[in-house]
């Protein structure tokens, strides 16, 4: 009987042990896991930075191509994707927010909101290539945009506006309650209360869905290889119907074609540079804007 | 401004001009609420449209028909035999149902080694007349010619009834050849089972990887290391897909290459690691979201009663998160099938049907992509890359759906 | 605001296309083009050309689309776009601005120096799938092409295909410098790609279009007496209508300095 308690209390402290063990083990395999996904970001974006930082200067910023793509700068795409991502913004930033107050302040919880919310949904799992297709079918062709900044801008446009909707409908969700009832109680019309106390309080967090959307669309090239880029054009675009070169088109042309790819890397390798500054800034400028916001 | 409408309109006309703007405002909003809908049904019908414009063309070229000498016993040919036909393959009309007799493709390009041009008229007016000789004068001919140029009355040939693209060649054709005259070939199976193949085998990778690294931030990791992971994620998504490709292109390729001793670099598997790369930040966020919803009475019901971290861990917040976790698989495998530029640098692009994870492929937005700028409007070609838009569509639609079930189930259980 | 600004983007246009012309299609003549542009804005600073690429059968129907104003092809124009265009009512004026040779090329340490058209044939139809057959190493053979419909893909399956299709499944990339990358990296490659691309990195075998009797290099001088087979004229494409617009560019292309960028880029002048 005796014994028998004992191996017990034995095997129970071995299963212990085990355990312990195993869980040793499951953390430090889980601990690694992290650290992999740390170091392949340090990977991809150190890999891009050594090898462009020594590109990027004055006038790689400020010149257009030159000597077949193997020398100069990258001025007029630099300025093109400048153009895509405004005319972009101000096609889908009043829209999406525009459609975030209506979903979160006119018709709360309406089946037709819910609706709404799934295809919206939906509409941001679209492929980008997709979002090409559709763009070129509708602007390119059958309205005759042509490939032009405002062709590319409006598909563009269309990609980015599922992650306005969702920032704005989140940030107006964030605003209290008591704002509205207080605003409306003090006879102030729907109107009023959403522009003069809804949205100002909702802005910072609308703004940082905007920035983020800017990095998103800074760096989408599927969706204007049909609708908007010029492989060489360097004069700047003059009006909206002008095609334009773009960052992430030019890096994917000069990573690829031109007739000597060797003389071509460092372009390749400051473009990309280019880009994921981009992207950097844009995710710091709106962690940025969240940590004010958090401290206010 | 306010001040300025008073004076002007008086005040009963303010207000009644401010419930007016208001209305306006309001029917604004509204119709941007309803925008996502419109721009998804816009999206749905004009990739339908002009997607399902492939199933009326013709398998022969536009404005060409084949002819035959009449005494040809062959009545009509499919595109499959076409194609091997005038690429030599099949050289005897006996394997196409007709006589004994050795097949001659002839191009209606050829005429002109045939005749000069003036003895084709100016307007080539004489061509048809020409034509016809040359195809009543040969009983193993087989001629590719524009329909235009057929003799009057189709006298002295015969054409051939080669049908119309069907769904059956698209979905179930194995031969991917759209520029190939005189009948394209548009089988869509090797790209559709290849996006599928090399988006599985991605999540395979990213799915442990990024389960490990949800796990860590959701119940291991601390503040200070939260705060390193979390913009650390947030930047491997913000990294634009070009930039990956162009990685790929330059570090991956040569890596699996070098690795595994492959006769080439561009593989399903280097896709495989990029799109893994690419739907990390996916999986880990929805991952990690679900299971930090797993309330605290349960974790800490499991560790009274003796249960270590880890076991807490895998017997009570994996199973509680498995929805979230099914979602973000199933998120992740939507990220990678539409992934078009990282994919067309690193795939090789050959549309084989796939059979190994070390043998190139090629996926639908890589075709898409590498062909839409090359294909002319309205053609059948055009077309048949929107059809290709249109099965990405579905996909990604039956994934946004069920990503969509998925967590209702879980909210239903919460 | 807004508005505003876009009534003047609008504005600006109907001003701004007045001398610009667009240049479209092949990729082979892209960097000629490019180069071309590129030249000719640095004497002319008032002018505006925006070169684009996407293929030789892209631009053409650009131009008749109206989309374009040069077409730039490095195949000639097919009977049936002649046609169309035609039936458009829009005459075309032809101007062959450089010749260009296909060189095939291989790996640096692939031992087989030589090939005729018949074994290119076989190589890239897919019956021969084994360097040992061609008298080389043991090793699969990895054969490269362009995208369909790319005028080089074309030219090559009519020369040296005599018009069979390319094996299904064959590589195809997106561009001729991804061509050069891969055979480069790759000890079983073989593809096919301008002359202007010819590098170190790759091996240009030498071809013979008549049995095995003579071998020919890819080079300018044997392209410019027209021993190398493999070779085709580059085009520009434009609307007669539109020859004021286009001419000085096209003569400046033609003239002896723009002829001097054809041979520095590596491509055959006209003369």
């Amino acid at each position: 009987m005796k014994e028998n308690t004992n191996s017990f209390s034995l095997q129970a402290t071995g299963r212990r042990v085990r355990s312990a063990l195993s869980q040793q083990v499951a953390f430090g395999i889980i601990r690694l896991l992290g650290f992999v996904v740390v170091g392949l970001l340090v990977w991809i974006q150190g890999f891009i930075i050594v090898n462009g930082v020594g590109v990027i200067s004055w006038e790689f910023l400020t010149e257009a191509p030159a000597e077949g793509m193997t020398s100069g700068g990258i001025f007029p795409a630099i300025v093109g994707t400048l153009c895509l991502v405004a005319g972009s913004m101000v096609f889908s930033f009043p829209l999406g927010v525009m459609a975030g107050i209506y979903m979160n302040e006119y018709t709360k919880d309406h089946w037709s909101v819910r609706l709404i919310r799934v295809v919206t949904n939906n509409l941001s799992g679209i492929p980008s290539i997709v979002f090409g297709l559709f763009g070129m079918a509708l602007f390119v062709n059958t309205l005759g945009f042509g490939d032009s900044i405002i062709a590319g801008s409006l598909t563009l446009g269309l990609l980015v506006l599922p992650i306005v909707i969702r920032t704005t409908e989140e940030a107006l969700k964030a605003v209290p309650d008591s704002y509205r009832s207080g605003s409306v109680a003090l006879g102030a019309s729907k109107l009023q209360t959403i522009f003069r106390v809804i949205l100002p309080s909702a802005f910072p967090n609308i703004i940082t869905g905007l920035i983020l959307a800017i990095g998103r669309v800074s760096g989408e090239t599927a969706p204007i290889l049909f609708t908007a880029v010029a492989y060489f054009l360097p004069k700047l675009p003059t009006s909206v119907f002008d095609q334009v070169m773009a960052l992430p088109y030019h890096l994917y042309v000069v990573a690829t074609s031109g007739t000597d790819l060797e003389a071509s890397r460092p372009i390749a390798y400051g473009t990309a540079l280019v880009l994921i500054v981009i992207v950097l800034l844009m995710n710091l400028l709106a962690s940025l804007i969240r940590k004010r916001m958090s401290k206010r | 401004m306010k001040t300025d409408l008073r004076k002007r309109f008086g005040r009963n006309s303010y207000r009644r001009a401010a419930a007016w703007l208001e209305q306006a405002v309001e029917g604004l909003f509204t119709f941007s609420g309803w925008i996502s809908i419109v721009i998804v049904l816009l999206i749905t019908v004009f990739l339908f449209k002009e997607g399902f414009g492939l199933f009326q063309a013709p398998t022969v070229e536009k404005g060409y028909v084949l002819c035959v000498n009449p005494s040809n016993k062959v009545e009509r040919l499919d595109g499959a035999q076409i194609k091997r036909i005038f690429d030599y393959e099949i050289t005897s009309w006996n394997e196409v149902g007709g006589d004994e007799l050795e097949i001659r493709p002839f191009r209606f390009e050829e005429i002109f080694d045939y005749y000069s041009d003036e003895e084709l008229g100016a307007d080539y007016e004489l061509l048809p007349e020409k034509l016809a000789e040359v195809i009543g004068g040969d009983e193993s001919v087989v001629a590719f010619v524009p329909e235009q140029y057929l003799p009057q009355d189709r006298a002295g040939i015969k054409v051939v009834d080669t049908g119309h693209i069907t769904p059956g060649d698209f979905f179930g054709g194995r031969e991917w050849l759209p520029t190939s005259t005189p009948a394209a070939r548009f089988g869509a199976l090797p790209l559709i089972l290849g996006t599928l193949w090399v988006s599985f085998f991605a999540i395979l990778i990213a799915l442990p990887l990024g389960m490990g690294v949800a796990i860590y931030m959701s119940e291991l990791a601390g503040e200070r290391m939260r705060k390193v992971l979390k913009p650390a994620i947030e930047l491997l998504a913000g990294i634009p897909s070009v930039v990956y490709g162009f990685f790929g292109l330059v570090v991956i390729v040569p890596l699996v290459q070098r690795a595994f001793n492959l006769p080439v670099g561009e593989t399903a598997f280097a896709g495989c690691l990029i799109l893994a790369i690419m739907a990390l930040p996916t999986i880990i966020t929805v991952a990690e979201d679900a299971m930090r919803n797993t309330p605290r009475a349960m974790r800490e019901a499991s560790l009274s009663l003796g249960a270590t971290q880890w076991q807490t861990i895998y017997r009570v917040v994996i199973p509680y998160a498995s929805s979230g976790i099914s979602a973000a698989i199933v998120l992740g495998i939507g990220r990678a099938v539409g992934e078009t530029m990282a994919v067309l640098m690193v795939t090789g692009n050959a549309a084989v049907m796939p059979t190994s994870l070390f043998e190139p492929i090629r996926t639908i937005p890589a075709t898409i992509a590498a062909e839409l700028g090359e294909a002319p409007a309205g053609g059948a070609h055009y077309q048949s890359l929107f059809l290709l838009g249109c099965i990405l569509f579905l996909i990604t639609l039956v994934i946004s759906v069920s990503a969509e079930l998925i967590s209702k189930k879980q909210r239903q259980v919460v | 605001m807004k508005k505003i600004v876009f009534s003047l983007c609008l504005l600006a246009c109907s001003f701004g296309a007045a001398n610009a012309q667009k240049i479209k299609g092949s990729d082979t003549v892209l960097p000629l083009s490019q180069k071309e542009a590129e030249n000719y804005l640095k004497k002319h600073a008032d002018a505006v050309v925006t070169v684009t690429g996407g293929g030789s059968g892209v631009g053409i129907s650009a131009l008749l689309e109206g989309t374009t104003d040069i077409a730039q092809a490095s195949r000639r124009m097919k009977f049936d776009e002649r046609n169309k265009l035609k039936a458009a009512g829009k005459t075309v004026k032809e101007v062959i601005v450089a010749y260009d040779a296909l060189a095939v090329v291989v790996h640096p340490s692939n031992p087989v120096k030589q090939l005729t058209r018949e074994q290119l044939e076989g190589i890239f139809t897919g019956k021969i799938t084994n360097w040992k057959e061609l008298g080389g190493k043991d090793l699969k053979i990895v054969p490269y092409s362009r995208e369909t419909s790319s005028g080089t893909y074309e030219f090559f399956k009519s020369s040296v295909l005599k018009n069979r299709n390319y094996m299904s499944g064959i590589m195809s990339m997106p561009a001729t410098g991804a061509i050069v990358q891969s055979v480069s990296q790759t000890p079983g490659a073989i593809g096919y790609i301008g002359l202007a691309y010819l590098s170190d990195e790759v091996q240009a075998v030498k071809v013979s279009y008549d049995q095995g009797v003579t071998f020919v290099a890819p080079s300018i001088a044997h392209a410019k007496d027209q021993t190398y087979p493999i070779v085709r004229p580059l085009y520009y494409y434009y609307e007669m209508q539109s020859e004021a617009l286009v001419k000085p560019f096209v003569d400046y292309v033609l003239s002896a300095e723009g002829q001097k960028t054809v041979a520095d880029l590596g491509y055959v002048t006209i003369k």
